[in-house]
């Protein structure tokens, strides 16, 4: 017998099976589409599979850009010019913050940053904002103190401040750094010119988000810039700045320039033009304030340019030590009437008195003598009308007319030749004169004297950049030249320091004007050398419309007070030591 | 021979291959145990270095930071015109060339060459760090890691 078992037909098993092909359908579409989808991804266009790889990046990691930490600037000695400080930038993610934190973060950053409390709630009630910048920059102790509160949402990041810790000193031969954000830019001096070396490299920094992943494989290099070495010496520089401001003050002047160089090398071991300013603070300063007058104002410098004439001169071979002219008091040329200082005639005078007496006429004479195409070439022999080179920014070329343009005329022959219708810096003077200290071999001024980029020092070597006059006669125009400080102020030596050699030349001269020469105004200078034999330092001292209106009046005795301070830093001993040393086999003078 | 010996081993015999795949589980199970606990050794290690090399360079800013404040403060103080403030306190005036007396000693070169001793190779050779581990040498050095770890778990002291 068989028994039929009939099963009841459960409903909702029906509907389940009616419903299941629709649900597998579904399923198997989706499955479709997330397969065609997943294999789209195998054939993507570059752009998208960079942007696809570098979100997968950021999900672990993420890039901080580390500023580059600017070089430091010292002095010869060691001594720091410049350097970095640490100040701060404090900040805030607000979505970081909760609401009932807001009111106390608000109340500890206005007391520590004295900023207003409300301003501070706003900026904290940012919506949706991932940082606000709450104060930018502020000082070490004040980011300490925010640093020390450990709240929750603040960030602080480090920021690196140039400071100049000698505050005027060398102002202008330094320069200073404008800030923009993460970037900095050298304005000026060498933080212009070496701006390249000194700024360093900025480094983006991969950091990992993901616990246990190690690091990608970048070695981070160094990012400090490189530091500089200059040739200044700060307590020279120090000297100077305070000798030339006291001589401006006391003489009455506008303004003034002092350069002292050492004339075997072209180390530039102070310079400075009034008005000093702090680069610590440039932006109290006017624009024009703030130039290296030494090397971008031009000036006529007057007499201190007769001891190149005649040393051009006895190179050329127009004259020799031993030649005479009959000095009449009056030298007619090209329309004008050259007369001397002293509106004297000499008679027949020899070329070292017409050197040491300072005669217009007498030098007007020489230059006659040589004739333009020798008298022009041993100017720009000299490096007249051209760039000395040195490592600062805005240097001037000054302005020497030659036969054949279309202002130069004649009378610029015998007007050139006592230095007037000629236009140079203080730099190019000292340059020129240098020459003559280093037995005829003209060395380029610089102001770095070593790059050190961590143990690497490079020496910048001193670089000869001509060579106007031989020895001889760089020897013949220095005994000229002993004898015009000697003989100066009347037989009363203004520039002579006891003790010590000194050659070296006064210089007067009329200040050009839209018509013709300012009356009863002057630049006074003085230019010398010591120990004559042995030169060491040249130094230039020039006075801007003094109230006295000589040269060796105003400028000659600056000149002494800062030749006297040298010799004490410098530790130069005097002449009959000095020799006493040499023959003893010791070398003296060396830096 | 006994008939249900012979019948047990028969039986056995049906096992013996899941044993087999047993025993090779097994083993590769320990075998990834190992190297578990020696990436887990090395992970922990690294963490631990990674976290150490935080504070350090933590501190390091932190003096770099002193550095930089002390630096300014000593540049500060180390100016001329404080110098000089300094040296009038203490009764100093400011030498002139009165002041000064030169000794001439007879062969003394005060600018003579600074004597500079030279490093021996030796020296050198001492300080100059080389590159020399061996495959043996890395495993040992795990294998002493991963017992410090395990060490470290009982409170044992080595």
């Amino acid at each position: 017998m068989t028994t039929a078992i009939r099963r009841e037909r459960n409903p909702q098993q029906d509907l389940i099976n009616r419903r299941l092909p629709f649900v597998v359908a579904f399923l198997v579409m989706i499955a479709f589409a997330l397969l065609v989808k997943i294999s789209s991804y195998q054939w993507l266009s570059p752009e998208r599979e960079r942007e696809i790889k570098l979100r997968g990046e950021q999900n672990v990691s993420s890039t901080r850009r580390l500023p580059a930490e600017r070089g430091i600037i010292y002095d010869r000695g060691g001594q720091p010019l410049a350097f970095n400080t640490i100040q701060y930038e404090i900040g805030v993610s607000p979505n970081l913050i909760t609401s009932d934190r807001k009111q106390t973060v608000a109340t500890q950053l206005a007391v520590i940053l004295g900023l207003d409390e409300f301003d501070l709630y706003q900026k904290l009630s940012t919506p949706n904002s991932l940082w606000q910048q709450i104060a930018r920059p502020v000082n070490a102790e004040v980011g300490q103190q925010v640093a020390d509160e450990e709240m929750f949402g603040v960030i602080i990041n480090p920021l690196s401040k140039r400071f100049y810790p000698q505050g005027l000193l060398a102002g202008q031969l330094i320069g200073f750094v404008i800030e923009d954000n993460d970037n900095t830019r050298g304005a000026l001096g060498v933080e212009e010119s070496y701006n390249a070396q000194l700024a360093g490299r900025v480094v983006n920094q991969e950091i990992i988000n993901v616990p246990f992943q190690l690091p990608i494989d970048q070695p981070i290099k160094s990012q400090h810039g490189t530091d500089l070495v200059l040739t200044i010496d700060r307590d020279v520089q120090f000297w100077v700045e305070y000798e030339l401001q006291r001589a401006v003050a006391e003489s009455g002047s506008d303004g003034g320039t002092i350069i002292v160089m050492d004339p075997r090398s072209g180390d530039v071991l102070a310079m400075a033009s009034t008005p000093l300013f702090d680069p610590n603070n440039f932006g109290d300063y006017r624009a024009n304030d703030l130039k290296n007058a030494a090397i971008s104002n031009v000036y006529e410098p007057g007499s201190t340019m007769k001891v190149l004439t005649v040393a051009g001169a006895l190179q050329s071979g127009a004259i020799t030590p031993q030649w005479t002219y009959n000095d009449q008091g009056v030298f007619s040329i090209g329309g004008i009437d050259v007369k001397n200082w002293d509106r004297q005639a000499h008679g027949v005078t020899d070329v070292s008195t017409a050197l040491s007496q300072s005669l217009n006429v007498g030098m007007a004479t020489i230059a006659t003598e040589m004739g333009q195409e020798r008298f022009y070439t041993a100017m720009r022999s000299f490096g007249f009308g051209q760039r000395t080179g040195i490592d600062l920014p805005g240097e001037e070329a000054g302005i020497l007319r030659m036969p054949g343009d279309s202002d130069w005329s004649e009378s610029n022959l015998a007007t050139n030749s006592f230095g007037q219708g000629v236009s140079i810096t203080p730099l190019q003077m000292i340059t020129a004169v240098s020459a003559i200290a280093n037995d005829g071999l003209m060395m380029q001024p610089r102001i770095v004297r070593q790059i050190v980029n961590g143990d690497t020092v490079t020496n910048a070597q001193p670089m000869a950049i001509g060579r106007p006059i031989s020895a001889v006669v760089a020897k013949e125009v220095t005994t000229m030249m002993l004898r015009a400080v000697a003989e100066e102020g009347g037989g009363v030596p203004l520039a002579q320091v006891p003790g010590y050699t000194i050659a070296g030349k006064t210089g007067t001269a009329e200040i050009p004007s839209p018509t013709g020469y300012e009356s009863g105004t002057s630049i006074a200078s003085f230019i010398g050398f010591f120990p004559a034999d042995d030169p060491q330092v040249i130094i230039l001292v020039k006075l801007d419309r003094p109230d006295e209106y000589w040269g060796s009046v105003v400028a000659a005795p600056v000149f002494k007070t800062l030749a006297e301070r040298l010799v004490i830093l410098l530790g130069i001993p005097t002449d009959d030591i000095r020799r006493q040393l040499q023959a003893s086999g010791g070398r003296v003078n060396e830096r | 021979m006994n008939p249900m010996r012979v019948r047990h081993t028969f039986i056995r015999m049906n096992l013996r291959p899941r044993n087999q795949v047993v025993a090779v589980g097994l083993l590769g199970l320990m075998i990834v145990m190992i190297f578990a606990g020696v990436y887990l050794s090395q992970i922990a290690s690294y963490a631990t270095m990674s976290r150490q090399t935080d504070q350090l360079i933590e501190e390091r800013d932190k003096l770099e930071r002193s550095n930089e404040l002390l630096r300014g403060e000593i540049a500060g103080l180390e100016t001329i015109p404080r110098l000089l403030e300094r040296a009038e306190t203490l009764g100093f005036t400011p030498a002139t060339s009165d002041d000064i007396r030169h000794l001439v000693v007879q062969g003394y070169n005060p600018n003579r060459a600074r004597t500079v001793v030279p490093l021996d190779d030796e020296t050198l050779g001492s300080q100059t760090a080389g590159y020399d581990e061996t495959f043996s040498g890395w495993v040992q050095q795990q294998i002493d890691n991963l017992r410090r770890q395990f060490e470290g778990f009982g409170g044992s002291t080595p």
